[in-house]
């Protein structure tokens, strides 16, 4: 079994976890050698560049969790930018030089004293990776996927986090074109941080709503 | 009203009453609302009571088994109108073009034997056909 | 006779809400390949030849062994072979000559 992927079943049958890679030279996979091929024959036929490729590649490693605090820094501070932010997500973000590559729109959710917000993609692996990045390996799969959306309060307890009762828990399910960032509570204590110092305590568990912020 | 709207329509109103006076405008072409395709208007305004049909599409959804068959409330109607996300996973790219609504129902409406807090609540975004008014 | 409707009206991605396992708090970096891949999807969708929901039917098409068998990117690599056959894009003979020749570097 590949040793970077952990056990897991994505869907609801069961399957082997037969997992090995049918190993080429230079230990390439062949999927691997799928991916050049498709790439290479693409480029041939003039469909896409090479450079588009390696370009997107730079644009994907500069898309970290990073991002997602420094808007939510800008949120706690600038209480015009908030409101411009939850009006509309991706606007707000491009106002701060992050750019949106796809389609998707951005729905920023508000945590306050009386509602916890938490994001799933219960059919894929929809996620707001323009601004926070790829996703982790456990939000795409099953056991996040499928009781994110029916058990939430449990779900949060595996990650330490605990919500009371008398604080709604609101799931968002992302199925089309919207995609969420959570807009965490700013913790008590933080009055005189910068908002370098804020975004420094934002993590990407927090803007996905599993955790809460800690300094 | 922006401020830029605003002189729009001034500059509208200036150049129609001039154009009325001159006779070139028929003051009813003036106040003639324009009609809208079929589809441009949302069919759902935000508060009303909706419910997602109970289809079991073969071939390719986007609308989740759990959610089917579910009553709720639109929270927001999406804009713009958008394809519809079933189809374009066959290569439709654009045309036919209708509103995705934020649909808001409570876990315990949602999970029957729901465990968590009465106050927790779903919400999915949901396309004009799967939608009808309760 | 087995009904078999299910396997019809219930993709094998429509998990939310089944009964499922704890959650194991597993990361990995992408390898370059991976990488790679997911440019590659992001490059398809902007140029409209293959679109996002174009890409998640056809990792649905692949059916519940195969979905179960291959990892995420290993799943989306033949996602797009099958799209690209379809639109005719490319021939299955095209993308193994092209297999076979890298296979050979």
């Amino acid at each position: 079994m590949d040793p970077k992927e952990p056990k897991h079943d994505d869907h609801g049958h069961n399957h082997d976890h037969s997992h090995d890679a049918i190993t080429a030279s230079k230990n390439r996979s062949y999927y691997e050698i799928m991916e050049i091929a498709v790439r290479e024959l693409l480029v041939e036929q003039k469909l896409i560049g090479a450079d588009e490729i390696r370009r997107q590649i730079e644009v994907l490693d500069s898309r970290t969790p990073a991002l997602g605090a420094k808007v939510v820094a800008r949120a706690w501070v600038d209480s015009d930018f908030r409101s411009r932010l939850v009006a509309d997500g991706r606007a707000a973000c491009e106002e701060l030089g992050i750019s949106f590559y796809d389609d998707t729109q951005l729905i920023v959710l508000e945590n306050t004293d009386t509602v916890h917000n938490l994001i799933v993609c219960t059919l894929c692996s929809c996620y707001p990776r323009p601004v926070l990045g790829l996703p982790p390996d456990w939000y795409k799969l099953k056991p996040y996927r499928a009781r994110a959306v029916s058990e939430p309060r449990s779900v949060l307890a595996e990650f330490g986090t605990v919500i009371p009762d008398n604080v709604e828990i609101r799931v968002s399910d992302s199925t089309a074109m919207v995609r969420y960032l959570v807009l965490p509570n700013r913790p008590n204590g933080t009055e005189k941080y910068t908002e370098e110092q804020l975004a420094a305590i934002v993590t990407r568990d927090t803007m996905i709503g599993v955790a809460q912020v800690k300094l | 009203m922006t401020s830029r709207r605003t002189a729009l329509k001034i500059g509208a109103a200036i150049a129609g009453g001039f154009m009325i006076s001159r006779g070139t405008l028929a003051v009813d072409d003036f106040h003639r609302m324009p009609v809208l395709a079929l589809g441009e208007a949302p069919l759902f305004k935000v508060g009303d009571r909706i419910r997602v049909l109970k289809r079991s599409p073969i071939g390719h959804y986007r609308v989740p088994t759990y959610v089917r068959g579910k009553s709720g409330v639109v929270e927001s109607v999406v804009e713009p109108v958008r394809v519809n996300n079933e189809e374009e996973a066959y290569g439709r790219n654009a045309g036919s073009k209708l509103h995705y609504y934020r649909i808001a129902i409570p876990m315990r409406a949602v999970w029957s034997g729901y465990s968590g807090s009465p106050l927790d609540g779903l919400r999915i975004e949901i396309f004009e056909t799967w939608l009808e008014r309760v | 006779m087995t009904d078999t409707s299910s396997l019809m009206t219930r993709l094998p991605n429509d998990i939310g809400g089944v009964p499922a396992d704890h959650i194991v708090r597993s990361e990995h970096e992408l390898e370059p390949w991976e990488k790679r891949c997911h440019a590659l999807a992001d490059v398809l969708d902007f140029r409209k030849i293959i679109n996002t929901e174009e890409k998640r039917r056809g990792v649905e098409a692949l059916g519940s062994e195969i979905i179960g068998k291959l990892t995420y990117y290993e799943r989306w690599i033949v996602a797009f072979s099958n799209i690209l056959f379809e639109k005719r894009i490319l021939t299955p003979e095209s993308l193994s000559k092209k297999i076979d020749e890298v296979s050979l570097r």
